[in-house]
């Protein structure tokens, strides 16, 4: 039961989505651990920050020995997200779209967001009236990122719900539960990134004829040196945004909430002092990662990892919540320490991969528990630990009910 | 208050031009310039960019030079 062969089956397992930390810390103690099916899984924070710099890791499905699906494909034919590409198909995709999210080019585009994610938040707020009983995440978590995202890439506000649903869809078709028929969920979130696809690719033949100044726009009309996104390539990036900017931060926000509400002294420091918001934000990725562990690596040659030969072509899965943990890198690490230094945390990955649209992350969870730590007057947990989402890779609260005293500002 | 970026550490992560555009600039894909002494409006997007530096190379306060030897 107990042996390391079966730690991936246990930590996917349903019955440990609200507190994983134990099995991460079996499986650091062994390092790299080869699983029954044949795929390794690390654990360890030097030996994953190591194999997220290396370039003899890919992150392209088709290095598998076994074939594997890309989950987030769009269509047979269709090209596959910088997500799963290798360099120099990677960097030139992802550098395509980051010409108009950040610097150089379009270094202020994240910062000019923040006064309406600031008005969002507090409309959202406002719509808890006099509510006593709250969903955290159905009330202010959910809608929040995925109103933004949209706002950035130019969604119009009366689409915004169908994205939403199509959103959803394909989330969970990314959840594996092991005993359960994949098929009609992965039929679903096809069908759901299909459409998605096609609705975008059409909202950009839009912007081209009439632009506005949203990235969608921007991804559709400029000629950058790099040349410009082909038609299927800027469908299935803008995809890949809308997704990644919607479940991952909805996770960050939840968990986010949760672990300040268990930890009342960091919740008053923070309200008393918004500006320990910043390392506070910081200190929530490394101990409770929305994403907990990136499994779709692949060794391209046989790579030692901690004494562990990985054979070519097997599954790699990097455990970032585990190497968050790892007591050889952080002191205390199981301590939730909002002024904590040093903290360079695998939340974000690391290396050519990491996060995208981590600014936008960082800024959305900053504003939303700001709003949030001062609407909440004596705010109380009514379910602990919560309902889980199935995922056991994009973890978070399916719902997190509180009760609070009505008023508050 | 003033700021200083340890260029040794620096991966180009750009987080820091993200969240203070006015203070940190980014010229071609890496190059990092920075203006050392930071104006009183940008304080709070500085300390923001100081926290995110996922390779904690950027260093700010009144004396920033004297510790981020």
């Amino acid at each position: 039961m107990s042996s390391p062969e079966t730690l991936f089956r246990r930590i996917t397992d349903y019955a440990s989505r609200a507190d994983p930390y134990p099995l991460y810390a079996e499986l650091r103690e062994h390092g790299v651990a080869r699983q029954e099916d044949g795929s390794y899984l690390v654990g360890t924070y030097d030996e994953i920050a190591a194999l997220l710099h290396d370039p003899r890791v890919s992150s392209d499905p088709h290095s598998r020995a076994e074939p594997f699906r890309d989950p987030l494909a769009l269509q047979e034919g269709m090209p596959v997200s910088f997500i799963g590409q290798d360099d120099p198909e990677h960097d030139r995709l992802r550098r395509l779209a980051m010409r108009h999210f950040g610097p150089p080019h379009t270094p202020r585009r994240v910062d000019a967001l923040q006064g309406e994610l600031v008005r969002i938040a507090e409309e959202l707020a406002d719509g808890f009236g006099d509510k006593e009983r709250l969903d955290l995440v159905d009330d202010f978590a959910f809608p929040l990122p995925v109103t933004v995202i949209c706002r950035l890439l130019g969604v119009p506000p009366g689409d915004v719900q169908q994205v939403h649903v199509w959103a959803d869809t394909v989330v969970a078709g990314l959840d594996f539960t092991p005993d359960e028929d994949p098929e009609p969920r992965r039929r679903a979130s096809l069908e759901a990134r299909a459409a998605m696809g096609r609705y975008l690719g059409e909202l950009a033949e839009e912007r081209r004829r009439r632009p506005t100044d949203d990235m969608l726009s921007a991804l559709a009309n400029d000629d950058g040196p790099d040349g410009r996104l082909t038609q299927p390539e800027l469908m299935v990036t803008s995809v890949l945004l809308l997704i990644a900017g919607h479940e991952t931060t909805v996770n960050l926000i939840s968990n986010g909430m949760l672990t300040l509400m268990r930890h009342p002294e960091a919740f008053e420091k923070l309200r008393a002092d918004p500006t320990l918001m910043p390392g506070a934000v910081e200190e929530l990725l490394r101990y409770e990662p929305p994403v907990q562990f990136l499994p779709q690596r692949t060794p391209l040659a046989d790579i030692e990892v901690g004494g562990v030969t990985v054979p070519k072509g097997s599954p790699l899965i990097l455990v970032l919540a585990a190497g968050n943990r790892d007591p050889r890198r952080f002191t205390d690490p199981d301590r939730f320490d909002i002024t904590r230094q040093d903290n360079q945390h695998l939340g974000f990955g690391s290396g050519v991969h990491n996060c995208f649209g981590a600014p936008l992350a960082r800024m959305e969870t900053r504003v939303a528990l700001t709003t949030l730590l001062a609407r909440l007057v004596g705010p109380r947990l009514l379910q602990d630990p919560p309902e889980y989402r199935r995922s056991p890779v994009l973890r978070g609260p399916r719902h997190l009910p509180v009760a609070r005293t009505p008023g508050g500002r | 208050m003033h700021v200083v970026v340890d260029l040794n550490r620096c991966q180009g992560y750009a987080q820091c031009v993200f969240l203070a555009p006015e203070v940190f600039e980014l010229h071609g894909e890496e190059a990092l310039m920075y203006s050392p002494e930071v104006p009183e409006d940008q304080r709070e997007k500085v300390l923001r960019a100081v926290a995110a530096c996922p390779v904690q190379a950027v260093f700010a306060g009144e004396q920033a030079g004297a510790g981020a030897g």
